[in-house]
């Protein structure tokens, strides 16, 4: 168990006769970060509350840290701190007064309070209702750290942020990861995908579709891969061959698609072997995760996504 | 000690928040008032207008601190924290009830104005007023945390506050009434109340011996503390 921060066992939940998470199972290994991806209404949000004992788990189980979420609550909330999809701290409070609190809620140090303000560069005398949506989002990721958890869920943290916001969330995020913080984070967004998650589960309709780590999802839907290069120099019998890859052109590079990396580049390099020309640029670039998002869930028949009719 | 803190946090956000407590204060300070000016000799009224304070004090505090709490979403926040339910919902009712002393004691200070005699025991209208609060909060409580939208919860509250202003004998005393009405007298909450805060100013009361009007609201207070943890437990 140790190595699992987070285990989910055919987690289901159900308001009535609509079911909101549909028998979802996964595991997060400690130190790394998981993505939870999907369009609106796939269930995210219940599944973070779920795990977070917010709302009661209508079937299956989960573990945090080894404590059952159902039966351990009080240990699990220890454990866990969380940042909403609302920044839902007071108002009324101050930024100093908020963490204060909550570090007193949790039994923790007062010092870590202080640590917190130094650290996010918070405004510690300014009322929290005051604040930019930015600065509301920075506080309240601070809130989730005062007692020091050993993970930390994150529903869509830079939903609703402008563009430098959501940059410095994700830079915040990857920084406590580097500490070794585990990170359970929800999104829709598909740069947050790209740039944050060790490991993705696209989520829809209450269902995990796939799982894996980004090139793995990459692969999984089989698009191919981009190799992009440029030789010095370029001669015809170079491009008459490359003429069945239906190659493109674009400011002294050449663009090719093709299915195997590993055979291509061999054959590249024997071509360099027998034709001698140098390679001054290679890359390889994997289809986006909006691509492999696109290919793996299927498009609502109505725009709401989940409506009976 | 949690709850210590739970109830200190209230107190400083909404002090903070002058909108919420103003109404608090001003309806029952304009109640009094309008009494007191319309009837002149108001002793035999004061123990109900004082009632009527505690009751409409404590409830805008715990339905308006309540119902802000689930709207802005800040209410799970102490959900998610190591903090029990039992907790939570303790600190509510007492800094609701710290309010409703407040709100008593202003009252009780306007009221004295206007009343030939003196209060029989101070003590004891203190004692009187800390059980009405808490009988009062932990129903404010259990019907803010009752219904499934926040919004709801001052309607619901509103009908059942204002009957029990007529059902507890709080103006016109409950002999006056037929005996069966008695009957309706006793299973309002409020007259329990209303009974006591006579018997501590005026050494007399209508319907209910002082003693067991003190029981029936820690028993009462106890239901509705029950009643709202379920309530929680329930919403989420
Ligand atoms: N309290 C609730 N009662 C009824 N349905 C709900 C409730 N909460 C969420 N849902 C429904 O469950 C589905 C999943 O919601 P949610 O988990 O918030 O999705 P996401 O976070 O992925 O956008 C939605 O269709 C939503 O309407
Ligand atoms: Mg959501």
């Amino acid at each position: 168990m140790a190595a699992e921060t987070i285990v989910a066992k055919n987690l289901s939940k159900r308001y009535g006769d609509f079911t909101a998470v549909n028998g979802i199972s996964f595991k997060v290994k400690k130190g790394e970060i998981y993505g939870l991806l999907g369009p609106n209404g796939a269930g995210k949000t219940t599944t973070v509350r779920m795990l977070t004992t917010l709302t009661s788990i209508t079937s299956g189980e989960a573990w945090i840290n080894g404590y059952s979420v159902k039966e351990d609550r009080l240990m699990v909330k220890k454990s866990i701190g969380l940042v909403p999809d609302v920044s839902n701290l007071y108002d009324e409070l101050t930024v100093e007064e908020n963490l204060r609190f909550t570090a007193k809620l949790y039994g923790a140090p007062m010092e870590n309070v202080e640590e917190l303000i130094k650290e996010f560069n918070l405004p510690a005398k300014r009322k929290f209702g005051k604040l930019s949506s930015g600065f509301k989002r920075r506080v309240t990721i601070a809130a989730a750290l005062v007692h020091e958890p050993e993970v930390l869920f994150m529903d869509e943290p830079t939903s609703n942020l402008d563009i430098r916001s959501a940059k410095a969330v994700r830079a915040l995020v990857r920084a406590l990861n580097l500490r070794g913080m585990t990170i359970f984070l929800t999104t829709h967004n598909m740069i947050d995908a790209e740039l944050l998650p060790h490991r993705i589960a696209i989520m829809e309709q209450g269902k995990i579709v796939a799982e894996g780590r980004r090139g793995e999802l990459k692969r999984l839907v089989g698009k191919g891969v981009i190799v992009r290069f440029s030789v010095e120099p370029v001669s015809s019998t170079l491009l008459k061959v490359l003429e069945s890859y239906s190659p493109a052109f674009d400011e002294g590079r050449i663009s090719v698609l093709v299915d195997d990396v590993d055979d291509f580049l061999d054959h590249l390099f024997e071509l360099r072997k027998t034709l001698g020309f140098r390679v001054t640029y290679l890359s390889t670039e994997l289809p986006s995760i909006e691509d492999v998002f696109m290919e793996l869930t299927e498009e609502s028949p109505c725009p709401c996504g989940g409506c009976p009719i | 000690m949690k709850i210590l803190t739970i109830a200190a946090k209230e107190l400083r956000e909404y002090v903070l928040k002058p909108g919420s407590i103003s109404w608090g204060i001003v309806f029952p300070l304009v109640f009094t008032l309008a009494f007191a000016v319309r009837f002149g000799d108001i002793d035999h009224l004061a123990p109900g207008l004082l009632s009527i304070s505690i009751l409409f004090g404590t409830s805008s505090f715990v339905s308006s601190s309540i119902i802000f709490e689930r709207r802005l979403r800040t209410f799970e926040r102490l959900l998610v924290a190591p903090v029990s339910y039992l907790e939570i919902a303790t600190a509510k009712i007492l800094v609701g009830t710290l309010f409703g002393i407040f709100v008593g004691v202003t009252s009780m200070l306007v009221l004295r104005l206007f009343m030939a005699y003196a209060i029989w025991n101070w003590i004891l209208l203190l004692l009187f007023m800390t059980l009405s609060g808490l009988a009062f909060s932990a129903l404010s409580l259990y019907v803010s945390l009752r219904v499934q939208n926040p919004i709801n919860a001052m309607t619901w509250l509103n009908l059942i506050r204002l009957p029990m202003i007529f059902t507890s004998g709080a103006i016109v005393s409950l002999l006056l009434f037929p005996r069966w009405f008695l009957a309706v007298g006793l299973l309002t909450p409020m007259t329990y109340s209303v009974d006591g805060l006579r018997f501590s100013m005026l050494e007399y009361y209508d319907v209910v011996n002082p003693a067991y009007s003190g029981l029936v609201m820690i028993i009462l207070t106890m239901i509705f503390l029950y009643l709202s943890i379920r309530s929680i437990k329930n919403l989420y």
